[in-house]
């Protein structure tokens, strides 16, 4: 008994050991980089561990202009934005279709659009690219939005597939006694049902395009047109030299989606958990 | 599979059609299927066609039959990026896994202070970018003023110091790791979701009978957890075979002398770089059939937990 007692303690000393550890592992890194991004270049070098002695808050408004952190964050919200508003529609519609409606051919289009799914993300990167330049969307913001929606379509449509299946059938007959269009019953009735199927598009693809970097590095050459992650990339690569500077620039790319993931935990978790089944 | 359903069972047989109904369903799908044909098909077939052409992206292919490919077959570069791509998935996959099932195990069922907190923390990076914890991590390992040579050194274990990524025996470990780092978090809650989801009653009964924690874990947790760990497997690994790009991209570019060049790098260089894309794309489709194992696994699951006629 006492050696079961013993051992159970162990476990738990252990456990707790292992948890703080991790803990450290995860949040020091990210501490770090703001105290980094806080320091002189001096006390960057002397004081690693450390917070800054003095606060130098002007690092963040260099890192601001240099890293032309606004235009960046422009362009990633307006191409996940505009991503978002392709990707959800198409994917709504078309998985509609294949849930409540029927018609010929249904299952041979359906497992096409399914074949999608055996195509690793970012496998098919430089033939994308290629297709994307005999398109003319090299350079183009809108263009990359919209191929994003391509690669993205086939999982988001299977996606709400499963959720508008789940609906109980003969809902918008039901609820459209007095008759009404077919795409009117879609919109109206089934489409507000769906809201959570919706919260985990939203999460796990803008996520994952928010933070895409493959793609994007490629099509994108010009600094007035690129990402965040892209930016932050060649900002990186050029201006290795005021670490500071760096650091502030790597925190003002963080640190607003760790404040957004910080209030919507709950639906953040839930969305990239129901969505990362395509991995 | 799909049962064909009488026609007041559908919405298009009571609302009676005309012309118009018949194509609706049509009409929904039209954007969908166009953009899965320009983004995914388009491309796929352009690139296998290219793969076995002279093309540099710009004028007309050149025909080269399975050149590219024989070609391929003597690039010790590519294999050399093949080998070390699979070894980043494999790797990765693992220790995530082992790590997040791990945590997991501890976390769930106990009420634990700062049990939310810990939840949260780990959680953390998988809302950053690959590109900003590929940047954060290589001053993490920066011999002048990182963070991790300074702590092994406190620890006592400084004889483990050594360029993080610099040295060619070790600078694909680093990479991996921060892989590691990312994820670990996000399988662990998938983990603690599973492990909920195993009824109490089936641990009270096998304590009845005297089973040992050990006993429990074997023939109750695993076997019970089993399509939980599929599919964290499977996340995992289908994932690595070309996240890493932007992590080797930024942290090391490929080097010092290829050690951690990864097919996705590689491949763009191939057709960027050295304006060869039949022969990066024969790459592409290399890669691809060797990932198609795991897609078609992906596919099939997909289809079968799929539930046709609800």
């Amino acid at each position: 008994m006492v050696e079961k007692k013993t051992s159970k303690v162990v476990v738990m000393v252990i456990g707790y050991a292992a948890m703080i550890v991790c803990l450290l592992l995860c949040v020091y890194p990210l501490i770090w980089m703001v105290f980094g991004s806080l320091k002189t270049t001096n006390d960057f070098y002397t004081n690693i561990w450390g917070p800054p002695i003095k606060f130098i808050w002007e690092n963040y408004v260099e890192a601001w202009r240099r890293a032309d952190m606004g235009r960046r964050y422009l362009n990633s919200v307006f191409i996940t934005g505009l991503f978002l508003l392709i990707n959800i529609p198409t994917a709504c519609c078309a998985a509609y279709s294949f849930a409540r409606l029927r018609f010929k051919g249904q299952q041979k289009l359906y497992l096409f659009l399914l074949c999608g799914i055996m195509i690793p993300t970012g496998v098919l990167t430089l033939p994308l690219y290629s297709t994307m330049v005999s398109l003319g969307l090299i350079n183009s913001r809108v263009g990359l939005a919209i191929t994003y929606a391509g690669t993205s379509v086939a999982f988001s449509t299977f996606m709400m597939r499963g959720f508008f299946i789940s609906l109980p059938k003969g809902l918008e007959e039901a609820a459209c006694i007095d008759g009404c269009t077919m795409f009117g019953a879609f919109r109206r009735v089934i489409l507000p049902l769906t809201k959570p199927g919706i919260m985990i598009l939203v999460i796990y693809n803008g996520l994952s395009n928010w933070t895409e970097y493959h793609l994007a590095s490629l099509v994108l050459p010009s600094a007035a047109k690129q990402t965040v992650p892209v930016g932050m990339a060649l900002f990186q690569a050029n201006n290795a030299i005021e670490y500071p500077v760096l650091f502030a620039a790597l925190s003002l790319a963080t640190v607003p989606m760790v404040i957004v993931y910080i209030l919507c935990q709950k639906s953040f978790i839930s969305g990239m958990t129901a969505g990362a089944v395509k991995g | 599979m799909m049962k064909k359903p009488s026609a007041e069972q559908t919405l298009g047989g009571r609302l009676k059609g005309n012309r118009s109904d018949k194509a609706f369903p049509y009409l929904m799908i039209a954007p969908a299927i166009l953009l899965f044909c320009v983004f995914v098909i388009y491309p796929f077939a352009q690139g296998f066609i290219s793969s076995f052409h002279k093309w540099d992206g710009l004028s007309p292919m050149k025909w080269l039959g399975l050149r590219n490919y024989e070609n391929i077959m003597q690039d010790s570069l590519f294999w050399g990026a093949m080998k070390n791509t699979f070894l980043y998935a494999i790797l990765v996959t693992i220790i995530k896994n082992i790590f997040a099932l791990l945590l997991a195990l501890f976390l769930v069922k106990k009420v634990l202070p700062g049990r939310t907190l810990f939840r949260t923390a780990v959680y953390l990076p998988v809302t950053m970018s690959y590109v900003v914890i590929g940047v954060l991590w290589m001053w993490i390992f920066n011999p002048t003023f990182g963070l991790l040579n300074p702590l092994l050194e406190f620890m006592g274990l400084g004889g483990l110091i050594r360029g993080w990524l610099s040295d060619p025996d070790v600078a694909i470990y680093s990479v991996i790791w921060v892989d590691i780092w990312k994820w670990t978090g996000f399988h662990m809650v998938m983990y603690v979701a599973g492990l909920n989801s195993i009824p109490e009653d089936y641990y009270e009964a096998a304590a009845i009978d005297g089973a040992s924690s050990w006993q429990r874990f074997w023939k109750i947790t695993i076997p019970q957890l089993n399509s939980t760990i599929f599919t964290n497997l499977l996340m995992s690994v289908t994932g690595a075979f070309t996240s890493n790009y932007a992590l080797v991209n930024v942290m090391t570019g490929g080097g010092p002398n290829n050690a951690t060049e990864v097919a996705a790098t590689y491949i763009v260089k191939t057709g960027l770089k050295y304006v060869n894309l039949g022969k990066a794309n024969a790459m592409t489709f290399v890669l691809f059939i060797f990932t198609l194992v795991f897609g078609m696994i992906q596919l099939k699951t997909i289809v079968r937990d799929e539930n046709y006629d609800h």
